[in-house]
């Protein structure tokens, strides 16, 4: 299968401060990689470095063959291949969720308003945001809306690779599932994307790799059950036992 | 009544002075405050806190003192300019260092957010300030531009120390032909308030409309 993304030897300072200690994996198309790891662990980090929102000082990524991190590459033209979904939604404000979804259609690819509408509105409706909706703006929405919004922005782009940072974590409990179920959809659509989170259930359910990350490095990785339910290493373990302790009926 | 009501049009008539000294006053100060605020924002630290510090010691010269010191003070250096004029440009000096302010903390309040998310869609650093920053600054700005505009509109008044003949002076003058205060003052107060406060209704709508988008005005 095609490889859409190759991270190979991250590195990023902070300061003296090591945050990716040499972080390498690939991405095939229609992967849903999910990385997991205790705060600090530098996810949000390699996230920014993929998107190009932070330069690493070392290491490369390949985006479809071509070297984003080389000098002289054009960064917008970049991140129009790569959709971002953030912690805080981040949707603009000043626009209506319609508006939201078709600006970068406008002013980024160049698309005429009626074409702009034909695809925000199909984006809009496959993240289940109905007509009624779509005249609001985003302090009139709930937090999942906002999300499934900031979604619909995502892929309305047609990128080739989806980045989520913590998508559900400002989210109450009760919406959490109406935007882990759109993400779960994507990934049956076989939308190539990458998703850091806490959501082990969601992990185990639509991950194709589970990643587990820890001051700067990769120390695990490997299928969801493995990783979450027979963790080899000893830092991973720990994590999981506590996970366990929070989100276990039994 | 003494006469008063014959001289009601004389100062009227002061009306335009009023609206041309406050208006052309303001809108410079807009285009000299928005410049200081996009230096101030954009530009690199030595040259932005230098900015800042010119914004303060604009806020801080009374209005009264750069009148007086364009008016009567610029001639020594050879610049002479008449007694409009030179409050043009003492309001325009003051009134643009509280503009600076106002516009600066309008693109400040923008955040980090809204500019990462307008990359991540893959608009460039001068459409995200186009399509997402200016128009967001612009209408958190927007209430406060209004309020600034009755404050400097009030202001204008003191243009009188320099003789212009704006509405505040002619009223001063009528008053004296008169000999009654009270008449032409509380005819000037109507006036000032029947500009001033239907600005202040629009400003305050504009505000609650904004809140309502969760675009927090500054
Ligand atoms: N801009 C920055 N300047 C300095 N240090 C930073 C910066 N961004 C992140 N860091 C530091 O880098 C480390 C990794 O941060 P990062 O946000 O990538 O972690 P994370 O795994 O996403 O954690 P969380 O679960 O809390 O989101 C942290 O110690 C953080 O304090
Ligand atoms: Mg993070």
């Amino acid at each position: 299968m095609k490889v859409v993304l190759e991270v190979s030897n991250l590195w990023k300072f902070f300061g003296k401060s090591p945050v990716l200690r040499g972080v390498s994996f690939s991405v095939r198309e229609g992967e849903a990689k999910v990385i997991l790891g205790p705060s600090g662990a530098g996810k949000s980090t390699l996230l920014r470095c993929i998107n190009l929102l932070i330069k690493p000082d070392r290491g490369s990524i390949i985006l479809d063959g071509e070297e984003v991190t080389a000098p002289g590459v054009n960064v917008a033209r970049v991140r129009s291949k790569i959709g971002f979904v953030f912690q805080h939604f981040n949707l603009f404000n000043h626009l209506t969720a319609l508006e939201n979804v078709m600006l970068g259609l406008i002013k980024v690819k160049g698309m005429n308003r009626d074409d702009a509408f034909k695809v925000a509105r199909e984006s809009l409706l496959s993240v289940g945001i109905s007509e009624d909706l779509w005249s609001k703006y985003p302090a009139q929405l709930s937090g999942g809306q906002q999300q499934r919004v900031a979604i619909a922005r995502a892929i309305a782009m047609s990128p080739r690779l989806v980045l989520f940072d913590e998508p559900t974590s400002a989210l109450d409990p009760e919406l959490i599932w109406e935007v882990l179920r759109v993400m779960e959809k994507m990934s049956k659509e076989r939308m190539t994307m990458i998703v850091v989170t806490h959501e082990l259930g969601f992990a185990m359910k639509v991950a194709d790799e589970v990643v587990f990350m820890d001051s700067g490095a990769i120390v695990e990785r490997g299928p969801p059950e493995e990783v979450i339910l027979r963790p080899r290493n000893e830092r991973v373990r720990r994590f999981m036992e506590r996970m366990q302790y929070v989100y276990s009926l039994k | 009544m003494n006469g008063f009501l014959t001289y009601v049009p004389v100062i009227l008539m002061g009306v335009w002075n009023t609206l041309i000294l406050s208006t052309a006053g303001f809108l410079l100060a807009t285009l000299l405050g928005l410049l200081m605020a996009f230096i101030e924002v954009f530009s690199p630290k030595p040259i932005s806190i230098t900015v800042d510090w010119v914004t303060r010691v604009l806020r801080g010269v009374p209005l009264l003192l750069a009148l007086l010191l364009v008016f009567y003070g610029l001639p020594r250096v050879g610049i002479a300019l008449p007694n409009i004029a030179s409050a043009i440009i003492g309001i325009t000096i003051v009134d643009s260092g509280y503009q600076a302010q106002l516009f600066r903390g309008a693109i400040e309040g923008v955040g980090e957010r809204q500019l990462e998310a307008a990359y991540s869609i893959g608009l460039s650093k001068w459409a995200a300030f186009r399509y997402i920053i200016a128009p967001q600054a612009f209408r958190a700005a927007l209430p406060g531009w209004l309020n600034e505009f009755t404050i400097v509109l009030k202001d204008s008044s003191i243009a009188y120390a320099i003789g212009v003949t704006e509405l505040f002076t002619q009223a001063v003058h009528v008053a004296q032909v008169v000999l009654d205060y009270l008449q032409p003052l509380i005819l000037v107060s109507i006036v000032y308030f029947s500009i001033c406060y239907p600005l202040s209704i629009i400003s305050e709508r504009a505000r609650r409309k904004l809140l309502a988008m969760g675009v927090a005005a500054v």
